[in-house]
């Protein structure tokens, strides 16, 4: 009779041994799944090291490439973040400041199409939500960019514009640099720009990401 | 004191026109042509819009009246309205000039008005300020992750009972 609690334990022991791992996984995942999802999921800044360079950045800015003739884009695809999105043309507000894509729409990034077009000698300026009210949108990962990033810009003559980050800023809505940002360029550049810098409840976000690239192809 | 009041409200809405007309146009009416920016340089770029095609629809615009020629004018391919754009010579004097498109399906023919005025040094006009391009809705606690946190620790509460339920009936742990 003593034997049968023994032979017992023995095919219950795996059983048991087995529940108490899953009990452990569960409760160690579970408390991490409650702490994460608690959390706030801020999307990334640059880093200063991102920045342009002192006084040789402007002085380095010399055409690497000819610039393309004027062509609308249609496509923007930014490898290194896994961004590849429509444009859709943008304007401009009754204040002056430049139009978003509608916000619905996730993966959907715009151009400024009064201005330059991306490839064509001269600043173009693409824009995008960092999120919406459901969650990250197209740029929502644009401050993780790096230097030496690729952009490319497929544009409706069939060409494809192919840009280099030379950096990656983020300035205050209070004290936006317009000349630095939207100013004429000597040779072909592109900004991209979304919502960053800190949010706040009662403002929102408190300013903009601007990646700063330069034509260094085309095919 | 009600006769000076009337001629102030003529004054201002006067005033109001006057900057309505001044700020850059964008979201004329359908069936129009939209052009964008107006007023313009010599010399600065410009977009024509308009939704008279229908989806999809291409035009050909006419902007020979400023000396740009004809221009084709396409949808994107995220957009319903058809877009085309011409640069202003930049030999054009200021005034106002009749942009036209004309729908390639349905015939449809649309205008819109281009001014042109001298402004010294700028061709384009630039965006001003700060971009709007989100709301914070990727800020808040994730529901979906909250919840499978939930059920996960459910499932190691009932773990937990059943291995000591049967500690306590002494089955060997």
């Amino acid at each position: 009779m003593r034997r049968f609690p023994r032979v017992g334990s023995g095919v219950r022991s795996p059983a048991n041994a087995a529940m108490a791992a899953v009990t452990v996984f569960a409760l160690c995942s579970g408390a991490w799944l409650l702490r994460n999802g608690a959390e706030t999921h801020a999307p990334p800044q640059p880093s200063a090291a991102q920045a342009r360079a002192g006084l040789d950045g402007r002085a380095g800015e010399r055409a690497a490439v000819p610039a393309l003739p004027p062509s609308p884009p249609d496509r923007i695809r930014i490898p290194a973040i896994r961004v590849d999105a429509p444009l859709t043309g943008l304007g401009l507000t009754r204040t002056g400041s430049l139009g978003v894509p509608p916000a619905a729409r996730r993966n959907l990034a715009g151009w400024y199409e009064a201005g330059t077009t991306p490839g064509e000698q001269g600043t173009a300026i693409v824009a995008g939500h960092v999120d919406n009210a459901d969650g990250p949108a197209v740029f929502y990962d644009l401050g993780a960019l790096t230097k030496g990033s690729t952009i490319e810009v497929d544009r409706r003559d069939g060409s494809v514009a192919v840009f280099t980050v030379d950096s990656v800023e983020v300035y205050a809505a209070k004290d936006f640099p317009d000349e630095k940002v939207y100013g004429a360029a000597r040779r072909p550049e592109l900004r991209v720009i979304t919502c960053g810098g800190g949010y706040s409840r009662g403002t929102g976000y408190q300013g903009n990401v601007v990646v700063f690239a330069h034509l260094t192809g085309s095919r | 004191m009600r006769r000076t009041a009337r001629p102030l409200t003529g004054t201002a809405l006067a005033v109001a026109a006057a900057a309505l007309a001044a700020a850059p146009a964008y979201g004329a009416p359908a069936g129009d042509l939209e052009v964008s920016p107006s007023p313009v340089a010599p010399g600065g770029q410009v977009a024509v819009r308009t939704a008279a095609c229908g989806d999809g629809g291409t035009a050909t615009g006419d902007a020979s009246a400023v000396g740009a020629g004809s221009l084709g004018l396409a949808p994107g391919p995220q957009e319903r309205e058809a877009t085309g754009r011409f640069r202003v010579p930049p030999s054009a004097q200021p005034g106002t000039y009749e942009i036209t498109a004309t729908c390639t399906g349905n015939g449809r023919r649309v205008t819109g008005d281009l001014v042109v005025t001298l402004t010294s040094g700028r061709e384009q006009v630039h965006p001003r300020g700060s971009v709007k391009t989100g709301v914070g809705g990727a800020l808040g606690p994730d529901p979906v992750q909250t919840a499978a946190g939930v059920a996960t620790l459910a499932v190691a509460a009932a773990g937990g009972t059943w291995l000591l339920h049967r500690r306590a009936r002494g089955d060997g742990i």
